[in-house]
């Protein structure tokens, strides 16, 4: 096997989302690693750090030079977008998450739905946009700056209420594809917008996910469209969706998608045996069971599970819980950095010396 | 440039303090030779947060009869060498709940026990065994609420019963704690409360997927 340079986070995370050779397996988070303490380090506390670009930045930055990983994601939140549609937001404190009042739908039918003028100088997104704009300046080349645009289901949930919109699929698919066909261009607005501040991949959330929706209504519903984002988004693409999604991996795999963030509820040899390597998979280490409640030694054990498979990037399944200790986090490239050098002992019994 | 440090494994958080600044505060446990030690600390850079620190300290010594160690003066253990980690995280989150500068006490062996309408007493047998007791025992009421109470301060100060009694603890170091058993009683008369609160505590952060959102 040739040996390959030395890279830089930059382009460890880009050549892994490529699936060319990388020196070491990227340690990538696609969503946020944001904690209570490295609030406090940086003094970027929640939920000013969801609005302020300067703290947004700040905070994001600490997952690079705190924890050592090899990307930064500053859209902590998932409502960046929906804020901007004027969907009601519930900001919270340091110790929680933003959520939209799903409860407080804006819209009811088809006819609803506007996309506003500002939905890119809005604020909310516009903090996300200053924000990307200021880690590209500080670290320039250095680490993968990954932004984050919602996918139009995850809108729709937002924007209808879940069980409106998931009713609506069931008794008018016209409908909920015309629906889905207008917000499309929120996703793809907002992403192109953060491509012009300076990021290297995009986040693209999609929660079609497995509690609630099958492997065939991804098919029906989304497919398509997520092949169109692969191709009018001209950086990698990184989709997310939460929970047990095998039955729709080989859809995914279709997709033209750079990676898949997967679920822990997923094995890693399962997933990448349907993935094939045709876009590269990234996570899946688990968030409230192994990140929040385990030792380093759990962690370990995952990040070496997701190697042996054959992951393509390294990091935790979704948005860290706010209060997981910087111990776990920091174990995780730790962990990919000794998996690496047995690995190569192992190959090459000299280069332990 | 403030970063992050090796302080150990942290073993419980104080996510927002209420009564500086809604800092952070964190426990933090050490293996030393000497034993387990335990560290508190923030990465709060706002001025004031050492005093802070040094008052939750100074709570947790005053509360919980926890010195500092002889080789790390910042660090806390008790003199048993014993860890008592679930007291000790009791002992921190209650100190996190005083007031800078307010008064340190120490908790009584005794408390009003609503269910058995009387008070409840705990009496230390000498090499960390503890009796529940209170006036007319066996009336039926007063004895599931002295077992209610015993099991409790078992399951918060990680004690075990003695030779199948209800009504006693021991714990196993074999050193008395009198201090940590007044600051574990109010919470053991009612552990299943105690427990759903620490579990709705640790929830809180905890994103979930627009479909799981309850909002």
């Amino acid at each position: 096997m040739a040996e390959i340079k030395p890279m830089t986070a930059r382009e460890r995370v880009l050549a892994a989302l490529r699936r060319e050779p990388v020196d070491r397996t990227p340690v990538c988070n696609p969503t946020s690693v944001a904690t209570v303490e490295l609030m406090d380090l940086v003094d970027a506390p929640f939920p000013r750090a969801n609005r302020e670009p300067e703290l947004m930045a700040r905070l994001a930055a600490t997952g690079y030079t705190e924890l050592g990983f090899d990307s930064i994601m500053p859209v902590f939140s998932i409502i960046q977008e929906s804020s901007a549609l004027g969907c009601k937001i519930q900001w919270e404190q340091k110790d929680n998450w933003p959520t939209v009042r799903m409860r407080e739908p804006i819209y009811e039918k088809l006819e609803d739905v506007l996309i506003p003028d500002d939905l890119c100088t809005h604020p909310d997104t516009k903090c996300v946009i200053d924000a990307i704009s200021i880690l590209k300046k500080e670290y320039g080349d250095e680490v993968a700056i990954i932004g984050k645009t919602m996918g139009p289901w995850s809108l729709a949930y937002h924007c209808f209420g879940v069980e409106p919109f998931l009713l609506l699929s069931l008794d008018d698919p016209s409908a909920t594809k015309a629906i889905l066909d207008k917000l499309k261009k929120v996703t793809i607005d907002f992403g192109l917008a953060q491509i012009d501040a300076g990021a290297d991949a995009l986040t693209l959330p999609d929660h079609a996910t497995g509690d609630l929706v099958s492997g065939e209504y991804y098919e029906r519903y989304l497919r398509e469209m997520h092949i169109e984002f692969s191709e009018s988004i001209p950086i990698p693409l990184i989709l997310h969706i939460c929970g047990r999604t095998v039955d729709r991996m080989e859809y995914i795999a279709q997709t033209g998608m750079a990676a898949f963030h997967y679920d822990s509820k997923n094995q890693p040899q399962e997933s990448v045996d349907i993935m094939k390597h045709r876009i590269s998979l990234v996570g899946n280490i688990n968030n409230p069971e192994t990140l929040f409640s385990k030792g380093p030694e759990v962690v370990r054990a995952e990040v070496c599970k997701n190697l042996d498979a054959g992951v393509e990037l390294v990091g935790p399944e979704c948005a860290i819980p706010l209060q997981t200790s910087i111990e776990n986090l920091r174990e995780i490239p730790k962990a990919v950095g000794d998996w690496h050098k047995k690995h190569a002992s192992v190959n090459n019994p000299a280069s332990i010396n | 440039m403030p970063t992050v440090l090796d302080l150990g494994a942290r073993i419980e958080l104080v996510p927002m303090d209420a009564h500086f600044h809604e800092i952070s505060i964190a426990l933090y446990r050490q293996q030393e030779p000497e034993g387990p030690e335990f560290l508190v600390h923030s990465y709060s850079q706002k001025e004031g947060t050492e005093e802070r620190i040094r008052f939750v300290i100074e709570a947790m010594k005053g509360a919980g009869n926890i010195s500092n160690s002889v080789a790390n003066p910042s660090a806390l253990r008790f003199n048993c060498g014993d860890p008592h980690e679930l007291a000790c995280r009791r002992l921190f989150l209650d100190s996190c709940k005083l007031h800078t500068g307010s008064e340190i006490t120490t908790s009584p062996l005794k408390i009003f026990d609503k269910k058995a309408d009387k008070d409840l007493r705990v009496v230390s047998e000498g090499n960390g065994v503890y009796s529940v007791t209170a006036d007319n025992p066996s009336e039926s009421m007063t004895l599931r609420r002295i077992a209610a109470t015993a099991g409790g301060l078992a399951k918060l100060g990680e004690m075990a019963t003695v030779n199948d009694r209800s009504d006693q603890i021991r714990f196993e170091c074999g050193h008395s704690h009198d201090q940590l058993v007044g600051v574990l009683l109010p919470r053991a008369l009612n552990v299943r409360t105690a427990m759903r609160e620490a579990e709705a505590a640790a929830a809180r952060g905890v994103l979930s997927a627009p479909s799981a959102q309850d909002s």
